[in-house]
């Protein structure tokens, strides 16, 4: 782990630039700058960097345009940082291709521990492709994806088929952000009703057979508006 | 381009009108004349009744069209009408029959005078609705002000403490040890922090069309509001201790998630705050047929009783304790209020035996 990680900051707020800057050079990263979406995508096709946290409000260029851009030719994860709370824009973003989102104003170590996910995922689909990953753990859960059982501390639990393929999705994506859109269309395919109450219902259930409170849960967490995180695999 | 545009736009409002002017007029007077007709074929010794019929008609169109004009032009039709189809002899204009003129004055006077009266019947109705909006305008001036007061008034002291902390610190950085400055960096942070949580609930604010104070509702399941609530206060203060419990059956409610996560989370950070107590708050849900409530509950000093009648005003905290004036909740309860009434529901204080209850209830919908 010598390797440094190249960071590409692409926002127009000097300030907050600034202080990005400086919490990820601390933590040993590099860091290139860009102060519209011009320059920063030039920067990522010419640098090359690791990961790209962008803003979503640009001067000159809406984010959503350059994350399609970036898109067309690079894996290269992205995270957005907005200062919308508009939720809808998040979920453009997120549609749109982007890895995650944080939500300015946010502290240090939650952009840290975004960047770190962000970075294990992306190696990790450069190397062995997620499907190939064979086991999930967290805490006390654990996926096994050859034999398909879950287990809570050992005691194993039984899902529905669908409640299974919800999970399944979330575990081989935890630590991202999941759009119901997104969820929905791998669950029940691409012309499914995106009336997502069948979906709440579903998740309701995963979360009385997993949680031991479902009001204060472990596992899955809710982004309001926008979709559900998993948490992150500790196996990797 | 401009008024180009806006010719146009009243040159089509006028088109409309004309044509709607027409098509009354025209319409009324054949319905008249149809019934003129079949009352003419059914008892034709007794015509005196025709010229009442038109009259009525006569009425009913100057109710329904725009100026003078359509009733004047229909009143003569009107009188032309009688005339050649239903005075002797028939089909033949003849205006030197007995009586005639005293026919055409008594419509035409009809016809003037009702066009004058409905005239200011509508002028009037249109100077009551004017008046109606001035007022509902003026009074909503008056609440945007207050609350643009309350804000300012709640914003000045944590930005006093932030430009106050900062500049001790760059101004006497050599004469401060590493503790004070760490107290000081502290002090700066709780304050922004503080801030931040005020314009969070002034943004949430915006979510509320003012012109309707209606709210943009979606099937929401209550334990992922309830839980995304707990999530984000244990961020913003991980020391919180909350019990937190939701019925077994998965409720889904109509609301703006949104802003119903605000209302927990300020609830929840209130009691935090404010019970100067560290017990574990409870906060739980429960349901009957019609509605959903939701209880955040804390073991603390309680609520003063006097403040209990305004205290979602949003300005109840004026006048109180120091420490009341500077981290008043003052605002953050009033935009709790504004949030459960635009989503038609209740929110109530009150204290038990061991401390303060929030409580705020939504309706299911059908």
């Amino acid at each position: 782990m010598n390797l440094r990680h190249e960071i590409l900051l692409i926002e127009d707020e000097k300030n907050i630039c600034n202080f990005i800057a400086t919490t990820l050079r601390t933590q040993n990263y590099k860091v290139s700058f860009a102060e519209n979406a011009a320059n920063g995508l030039s920067l990522a096709a010419s640098g090359c960097p690791d990961l790209i946290l962008l803003d979503l409000g640009l001067p000159d260029m809406d984010g959503i345009d350059v994350i399609r851009n970036v898109r067309e030719w690079s894996n290269i994860p992205i995270i957005v940082i907005s200062a919308r709370t508009q939720e809808e824009e998040k979920v453009e973003a997120l549609d749109a291709g982007a890895d995650d989102y944080i939500t300015k104003p946010f502290g240090t170590s939650e952009l840290m521990a975004r960047i770190r996910t962000a970075l294990r995922r992306s190696s990790l689909n450069n190397g062995v492709p997620v499907s190939g990953q064979s086991r999930y753990t967290a805490k006390d859960l654990v996926i096994d994806y050859d034999k398909h059982t879950i287990t809570v501390a050992g005691d194993i639990i039984h899902f529905t088929q669908i409640e299974y393929k919800i999970l399944t999705f979330l575990a081989r994506n935890a630590g991202k952000v999941i759009t119901y859109d997104t969820l929905i269309t791998h669950v029940w395919g691409p012309y499914a009703d995106s009336n997502n109450r069948i979906l709440r219902v579903n998740m309701a259930n995963i979360r009385r057979k997993l949680e031991q409170n479902p009001a204060d849960p472990q596992y899955i967490f809710t982004e309001i508006g926008i979709g559900y995180r998993m948490i992150d695999n500790e196996n990797l | 381009m401009h008024s180009h545009a806006l010719v146009s736009i009243m040159n089509k409002t006028k088109t409309k009108s004309l044509v709607k002017n027409i098509i009354i007029t025209l319409s009324g007077l054949a319905v008249a004349t149809a019934f003129a007709f079949l009352f003419f074929y059914h008892v034709p010794e007794n015509s005196g009744n025709i010229a009442p019929i038109y009259i009525l008609a006569l009425i009913v169109i100057v109710r329904y069209t725009d100026g003078y004009l359509p009733g004047l032009v229909s009143s003569v039709i009107a009188v032309v009408c009688v005339n050649f189809l239903f005075t002797y002899p028939y089909f033949e204009l003849n205006f030197t029959l007995s009586g005639y003129p005293i026919t055409f004055l008594e419509m035409l006077g009809v016809t003037l005078l009702t066009c004058t009266m409905t005239t200011n019947m509508k002028q009037q109705a249109r100077m009551i609705a004017e008046k109606d909006k001035l007022l509902s305008e003026t009074e909503k001036e008056k609440m945007r002000a207050n609350l643009l007061r309350a804000v300012s008034h709640d914003l000045r002291t944590p930005l006093t403490g932030i430009i106050g902390a900062s500049s001790s610190y760059l101004d006497s950085n050599e004469l401060l040890d590493e503790s004070e400055k760490t107290a000081i960096v502290t002090h700066i942070r709780e304050d922004a922090d503080w801030l931040l949580n005020m314009v969070e609930n002034l943004l949430s604010v915006t979510r509320i069309h003012d012109q309707s104070s209606a709210v943009k509702k979606t099937d929401e399941s209550v334990e992922e509001i309830v839980s995304a609530a707990i999530n984000r206060l244990k961020k913003r203060i991980p020391e919180a201790s909350v019990n937190v419990s939701v019925p077994e059956d998965l409720l889904i409610l109509p609301m703006d998630a949104i802003l119903i996560e605000q209302v927990l989370i300020n609830l929840l950070e209130n009691a935090i705050v404010h019970s100067q107590s560290r017990k574990p708050i409870l906060c739980y849900v429960d349901d009957d047929e019609h509605n959903v409530t939701f209880h955040v509950k804390d073991f603390g000093i309680g609520i003063d009783p006097e403040r209990l009648n305004n205290i979602f005003d949003g300005n109840s905290y004026i006048g109180n304790s120091e420490s009341d004036s500077k981290k008043g909740m003052g605002i953050g309860l009033s935009i709790c209020k504004t949030i459960i009434t635009a989503h038609n529901g209740t929110i109530n204080a009150g204290n038990h035996e061991q401390g303060a209850e929030f409580y705020f209830t939504l309706p299911k919908g059908e």
